[in-house]
C-alpha cells in the first residue's frame, strides 16, 4: 500500500472529496493540515508544483497537485471512478458541474461586504437551482434515481456532490427539498458506514 | 470456417468470429457541438485529429444558440457537448478526457494520467484568469484581473509547468511519458491565446522549454494538418 500524505489547510473546501474517497475506500493516509501561519514557509519550500494546496505526496517520491487530478487518481486506484470510459466521462461531467457550485459558494463565503454578499447569494440561488435541476434529471435517468449518480454503485461523483451540498446553508439550507432524489442521494451517501464514520471523526471546520 | 475439432467447436468459433466482425464495423459515431470557435472545443478537435478519428464537427451560430439551448438537448444548458452512440457528455474537459482515454492519448498508467490531469487543470486556471481579464464587467475589474494574470497566475503556473516538463527526460519531449498526450494538446490550444492575444505582453518569453514544446506539437503531422485545415476563428 503506498504511503500517502494529503496536504491542505484545515478546511474542507478542495480536499474534502479526496478525504472522503480515502474513507470510502478504507485506505490509510496522513491527513496533513497546514496552519495558515505555516503556509508561507511551506510554499517557499518549492515542494508544491504550483505553489498551492491540496497536494498528494505518494511514497515520499512524487507530489501530485490539483484537487480534481488527486481525486480522480485515488478514485481510479480504488474503484470509485466509474466502470468504463463512458461512465468515467459522466462522473467527470458531474465533477466539473459541482465545481461551479463550489466556486459560487466560496465567493459568497469570503465576501466581506454584506450588501454585495446578499446580492451574490440571490444570484447564486438561481444558478444553483438550474444546476440542481439538471443533476436531478441526470440522477433520475440513471435507473429511476434511487441509486447513485452514475452506474450502479458509489463513485466519487456522489462524494463530490455530497461535499458541495454541505455548503447549502451558505445560500439556501433547504434547497434540496425541491430535489427529492438528490436529497435522498445525499442521505444515502452519508449513511455509507465508512462515510458516516468519517463525518463523525473529522475535524469540524467552518468551511 | 471448419476447425475440424468438433461441430460444437466449429459453431463456437464461427459465432465468435461473427461477434468480432460486428464489433469491427461498429466504430462509434461521434458528434461534437459547439460555437464556431476554437474555445472549449478545440482540445477535443485536436484529439480527433491526432487519433485520426472521424467525427461531425457541428458549429452553432450565435443567433441559433438561444433556440438550441431551449431545446433541452444540452444537459447543463451549455456547449460543447459530445454525442457518442446516443449518449450525451457535457463539460469540455470531461469530453476531452473521454476521447483521450478512448484513443490512448490520456497517459499510460493511473499515475501518468494523474500527471496529465494536473497539467490540464493548471492550464485551466490560466484560461480562467484570461477569461476574467477579457470578460470583466468594468474597467477597474478588468485592470485588476489583468494585473493578477500577468504578475501572478501566468508566471506561477508556467514556472510550474516548465519545471514539470524538465523533469520528464530534460524537457525535450512531451509533458508526460514518452509520447503526445492531451496535456500537450490542451497546452497547444491554450497557448494560441498567448501567441495571438498576448503577443505584446510576451508571456511565453521566460519559458524556453514550453516554447519549444509548443513548436514540437505544432510540427506533428496530424496537428499541422488540422491547424492548416480548420476554420480560422479569432478565438
Amino acid at each position: 500500500m503506498p504511503q500517502y500524505r494529503l496536504m491542505y489547510f484545515n478546511i474542507r473546501a478542495r480536499a474534502e472529496t479526496s478525504r472522503m474517497i480515502f474513507a470510502a475506500a478504507g485506505v490509510e493516509y496522513e491527513d496533513v493540515r497546514v496552519a495558515r501561519e505555516q503556509w508561507p514557509a511551506e510554499k517557499a519550500s518549492g515542494k508544491y508544483p504550483f505553489g498551492q494546496m491540496p497536494c498528494l505526496e505518494i511514497d515520499g517520491k512524487f507530489t501530485l497537485a490539483q484537487s480534481r487530478a488527486i481525486g480522480r487518481y485515488l478514485a481510479n486506484e480504488y474503484g470509485l471512478a466509474g466502470k468504463d470510459n463512458l461512465e468515467k466521462a459522466k462522473v467527470d461531467m458531474v465533477i466539473y458541474v459541482c465545481e461551479d457550485i463550489y466556486v459560487g459558494v466560496r465567493n459568497i463565503f469570503f465576501e466581506k461586504d454584506e450588501t454585495k454578499k446578499a446580492e451574490m447569494k440571490a444570484d447564486f440561488v438561481v444558478k444553483a437551482d438550474s444546476i440542481l435541476a439538471a443533476l436531478e434529471k441526470l440522477l433520475i435517468a440513471n435507473n429511476g434515481g434511487n441509486g447513485y449518480l452514475v452506474g450502479d454503485s458509489l463513485t466519487w461523483a456522489d462524494l463530490e456532490f455530497f461535499v458541495r451540498m454541505e455548503y447549502a446553508p451558505f445560500f439556501n439550507a433547504a434547497i434540496l427539498d425541491q430535489y427529492p432524489k438528490l436529497k435522498a442521494l445525499a442521505e444515502r451517501v452519508s449513511s455509507v458506514p465508512e462515510i458516516a464514520a468519517w463525518l463523525k471523526k473529522r475535524p469540524k471546520t467552518d468551511f | 470456417m471448419s476447425q475440424g475439432i468438433s461441430p460444437l467447436a466449429d459453431a463456437l468459433v464461427s459465432c465468435s468470429n461473427a461477434r468480432r466482425d460486428t464489433s469491427r464495423s461498429a466504430m462509434p459515431t461521434y458528434k461534437l457541438t459547439y460555437f464556431d470557435l476554437r474555445g472549449r472545443a478545440e482540445p477535443s478537435r485536436l484529439l480527433f485529429a491526432v487519433a485520426g478519428v472521424e467525427y461531425e464537427d457541428v458549429r452553432i451560430q450565435r443567433e441559433q444558440w438561444p433556440n438550441e439551448k431551449a431545446s433541452g438537448k444540452y444537459p447543463f444548458g451549455q456547449m460543447p457537448v459530445l454525442e457518442v452512440d446516443g449518449q450525451v457528455i457535457a463539460q469540455s474537459i470531461a469530453i476531452a478526457r473521454y476521447l483521450a482515454n478512448e484513443f490512448g492519448l490520456a497517459g499510460k498508467t493511473n499515475l501518468e494520467k494523474a500527471k496529465v490531469d494536473m497539467i490540464v487543470d493548471a492550464i485551466g486556471d490560466v484560461s480562467k484568469g484570461l477569461g476574467e481579464m477579457w470578460f470583466a464587467n468594468d474597467e477597474a475589474k478588468k485592470a485588476e484581473a489583468k494585473e493578477k494574470c500577468l504578475t501572478k497566475t501566468i508566471p506561477t503556473t508556467f514556472t510550474g509547468l516548465e519545471k514539470i516538463l524538465m523533469t520528464n527526460n530534460g524537457g525535450d519531449g512531451f509533458f508526460v511519458g514518452d509520447s503526445l498526450t492531451m496535456a500537450d494538446l490542451i497546452f497547444l490550444a491554450h497557448t494560441d491565446y498567448h501567441v495571438d492575444q498576448l503577443k505584446e505582453e510576451n508571456t511565453m518569453a521566460a519559458f524556453p522549454k514550453l516554447t519549444a514544446l509548443r513548436e514540437r506539437i505544432l510540427a506533428q503531422p496530424s496537428v499541422k494538418q488540422w491547424v492548416e485545415a480548420r476554420p480560422k476563428t479569432k478565438i
